[in-house]
């Protein structure tokens, strides 16, 4: 009975409709910098840009992590809250570790990530639950040890390597592009990277062709907490310190990055080419309408309809039978 | 009198109904009896607008019966309960009896909950059932679970009660209350329809006999005028096809599988069964009845309770099905889309999906998964774009051959097979067993769970039946292997 043979090649309609999601957030970045082009002779400058690729380097790992969740069909909220611990951790230790303080900031992502990973996976605790309460608990372990009272860095050899340039370039920048070129390759060309796609795109059947799919979810959120913890120290070294409402609410911005780049929620399918595109867009439109002027109380307004229209516009309908 | 004349249906291109006529009086029971597919279920949902039909008339009670959907047919006193359990549990008692008319019981805005609890209650009196709508529904067997669907239709005073395989999901005893439901009903002037695979209650309960093949009528009988061997051979009665099952022609080797004592998580069993290297084995049976399991089992998704597997003489006891694969057991699940392929992915990456070394190191090697993937294309006779064309795009036939190789492409010693055609044209069919039957010769151990009678006689060269969780018969190599027989042994 479902044996009908169904189209091999997409009518005419549908193929242009399929284009335009693929070249959708391409369009809308390029519409964005020619509005804000036009709107405001500061945007277009060499500075401007290398300003707009610092703010977004911390969310272009963080987002680069998330892809993984999501293309596995689960979410994490705390990644907010490991940025933050990990930065904390970065800053504590900076005075004994200088550069090298990258070191607890990965390990105290990569723990965070392993316990999200082991109750999701093993605990059998929905992802978005799980990660509803690590984020809360993470975020508190921050307060309990901060008191509240930022925690600063002044050691010299953490803040030049962090904060310096090299060619011209930021530091930051070049550690989230490396980080992002790996993460990509692992996504890409990896087993591991195919498995992920796999268990997202139906995990029954990843289960019932032996890929281990607990060890795979587990392995998804270890690897985005490491991420983050990496998201953590470079914010740690923007802000040259460590506070208690660090990257806060960051897991909003790191989500809508992912899904304005056309990776659905879904799960299965995502690139992170298009997670780039989609951090770009979020960094700059906040940049963009911070040159531009536009009311600061209005901007949050705007970078949630974009949001809305960009799954709008792009969203596969037809695959989803129920919407929830 | 609800009378139906010339009834057709298409579920696209295949036809599930072929000019069917059929009467139902008040007051009388109708068993609807033939194998699956044949179009009992399709014939009741379309008289109760749960399908709309493709060709052909309805009157009832002399005037035209042309329902547009579920609700217009309960208005016009045709109710239907369906095969799966339908209620939920969340709900109280009397809710989900009156539930699609709960606004009839809206008092400023709210439920009256008096009014409701004493109208549900009134049916469920009337059925005689044992149990009150102020119970905690969790209390409430399977049996009276589906009692409350049978009094959902009973909500909707109708004329005609289908009863789309009531029983499927309920025990002995479960089922027998659901008879004297019926049995009561009867006796109020309804007419009721009942589709079941148990011959034995269709005969209990049934004033007349329908049997459907293919989704024409074969024949309209009184009860008392069939035996069951009668009745078992107008539900088959039909001619083997020549030449879709190809001859066995392998030695049989040593043996690969073998199962002793063995008792499953579901308490299925003890089973004991031994498979060859060069032998279809195949295990026939009703839904549910044993042969799922004993797959789930041998492919690691289910732990034994009991009992012990031995694969190549030594201890076979996966705990997950990566064991499974990589002790050369290939397993291809029942239901494609949901456990099968990926159809978001690639004919390349379905392929591939549980091939070792695809798997077992760190970077995929692009070029040996194309190359695994054209094998597999070339072999099976896939017809796609190519390699990276998505399943999802490709027909049931092509699907079902893309799953084939991703079983075939880990070269396995044992293949499980679960309704390895279901769903599957007749052109793809014939391929899939030539492949099988291949394979078989070359030396791999087969062994298939399928409820297509046709199929496990065509292609088994060694048959067993479960019933209930028991193995029921067995039939050896070279037996007279005879359609009736094997159907009596299943229910």
């Amino acid at each position: 009975m479902d044996d009908v043979t169904r189209n091999t090649t997409p009518a005419p309609g549908r193929f242009a409709v399929h284009q335009l999601r693929q070249w959708f957030p391409v369009g809308l970045l390029a519409l964005l910098c020619l509005g804000f082009a036009l709107t405001s002779d500061r945007f277009l400058t060499v500075n401007n840009g290398l300003i707009i690729l610092q703010q977004s380097a911390v969310l272009l790992v963080a987002a680069v992590a998330m892809t993984f969740v999501i293309v596995s069909g689960s979410i994490d909220l705390s990644v907010g809250s490991i940025v933050a611990l990990s930065a904390l951790a970065a800053a504590a230790l900076s005075d004994q570790l200088g550069v090298w303080a990258v070191l607890p900031a990965i390990a105290v992502g990569l723990a965070c990530g392993l316990v999200n990973g082991l109750l999701f996976a093993y605990g059998k605790i929905p992802s978005f639950i799980a990660t509803l309460g690590t984020m809360v608990i993470f975020r508190g372990l921050v307060l309990l040890y901060t008191k509240g009272a930022p925690v600063s860095i002044s050691d010299r050899g953490f803040l030049v390597f962090y904060t310096g340039r090299t060619f011209g370039m930021p530091n930051a920048v070049l550690i989230a592009v490396l980080a992002m070129i790996v993460a990509a390759i692992i996504f890409n060309h990896t087993v591991f990277g195919r498995e992920v796609r796999a268990v997202g795109g139906g995990e029954r059947v990843a289960l019932l062709s032996g890929i281990r799919v607990n060890r795979v979810k587990l392995w998804v959120f270890v690897v985005s907490g490491g991420l983050c913890g990496l998201a953590g120290l470079l914010q740690s070294g923007r802000t040259m310190a460590a506070t208690a409402q660090l990257a806060q609410g960051l897991e909003l911005d790191v989500i809508a990055a992912v899904v304005v780049g056309g990776t659905p929620l879904t799960g299965g399918i995502g690139r992170i080419r298009g997670t780039v595109l989609g951090v770009l867009i979020i960094a700059i439109l906040s940049n963009g309408m911070n040159m531009t002027g536009v009311d600061p109380y209005l901007q949050n307004i705007f970078k949630g309809l974009v949001l809305i229209v960009a799954v709008f516009l792009t969203i596969d309908r037809s695959k989803i039978l129920v919407i929830k | 009198m609800l009378s139906a004349r010339h009834i057709s249906k298409f579920f696209g291109a295949s036809q599930a109904l072929r000019d069917v006529s059929v009467d139902f009086h008040p007051g009388e029971v109708v068993g609807l009896v033939g194998e699956n597919g044949a179009g009992k279920s399709t014939l009741l949902k379309v008289l109760a607008a749960v399908h709309p039909r493709t060709g052909g008339q309805a009157t009832l009670e002399g005037k035209v019966y042309a329902p547009q959907d579920q609700r217009a047919a309960e208005r016009a006193g045709v109710a239907l309960v369906f095969q799966e359990l339908n209620v939920n549990r969340c709900l109280s008692i009397a809710e989900n009896i009156m539930l699609g008319y709960l606004r009839n019981y809206r008092r400023l805005g709210l439920i009256d909950w008096q009014r409701l609890q004493a109208d549900s209650q009134a049916i469920l009196d009337r059925i005689g059932a044992d149990f009150r709508v102020t119970d905690d529904i969790d209390t409430l067997d399977l049996g009276r679970i589906k009692t409350i669907e049978v009094a959902r239709a009973l909500a909707t005073n109708p004329h005609f009660v289908f009863f789309d395989e009531s029983t499927a999901f309920l025990s002995q005893a479960e089922a027998v209350r659901l008879m004297s439901v019926i049995g009561e009903l009867k006796s109020q002037g309804i007419g009721i329809a009942f589709v079941s695979h148990h011959l034995h209650e269709v005969f209990e309960i049934a004033d007349r006999l329908i049997v459907l093949k293919d989704g024409a009528v074969v024949g309209d009988w009184a009860t008392q005028e069939m035996t069951e061997e009668s009745l078992a051979e107008q539900m088959v009665g039909r001619e083997m096809i020549g030449g879709l099952f190809p001859p066995a022609t392998g030695n049989l080797g040593a043996i690969r599988i073998e199962m002793r004592a063995a008792v499953t998580a579901q308490g299925i069993g003890p089973v004991d069964l031994a498979v060859r290297a060069g032998e279809v084995f195949g295990i026939g049976g009703l839904k549910g009845s044993g042969g799922e399991a004993i797959l789930a089992a041998l492919a690691g998704v289910e732990p034994l309770t009991k009992g012990e597997m031995l694969l190549n003489g030594t201890p076979h006891r996966p705990r997950h099905p990566a064991e499974a694969w990589a002790a050369g057991i290939a397993h291809l699940p029942g239901d494609r889309t949901g456990e099968g392929v990926i159809t978001d992915f690639s004919v390349l990456e379905n392929v591939t999906l549980a091939e070792r070394p695809a798997r077992a190191r760190v970077f995929s090697d692009q070029a040996r998964m194309a190359g695994i993937a054209q094998a597999q294309i070339a072999a099976l006779g896939i017809k796609t774009d190519g390699p990276g064309a998505a399943v999802g795009s490709l027909s049931g036939g092509n699907m079902q051959k893309v799953l084939l190789g991703k079983c075939l492409a880990v070269t396995p010693a044992l293949l499980l097979l679960n309704n390895p055609t279901r769903g599957v044209d007749i052109g793809a069919k014939a391929e899939i067993y030539r492949v099988i039957r291949r394979l078989a010769a070359e030396g791999l151990a087969v062994l298939m769970v399928t409820e297509d009678l046709p199929e496990l006689l065509g292609l088994s060269d060694r048959v067993i039946v479960t019933r209930n969780g028991r193995v029921s018969q067995a039939f050896d190599r070279g037996a007279e292997l005879n359609e009736q027989e094997v159907v009596r042994w299943m229910m």
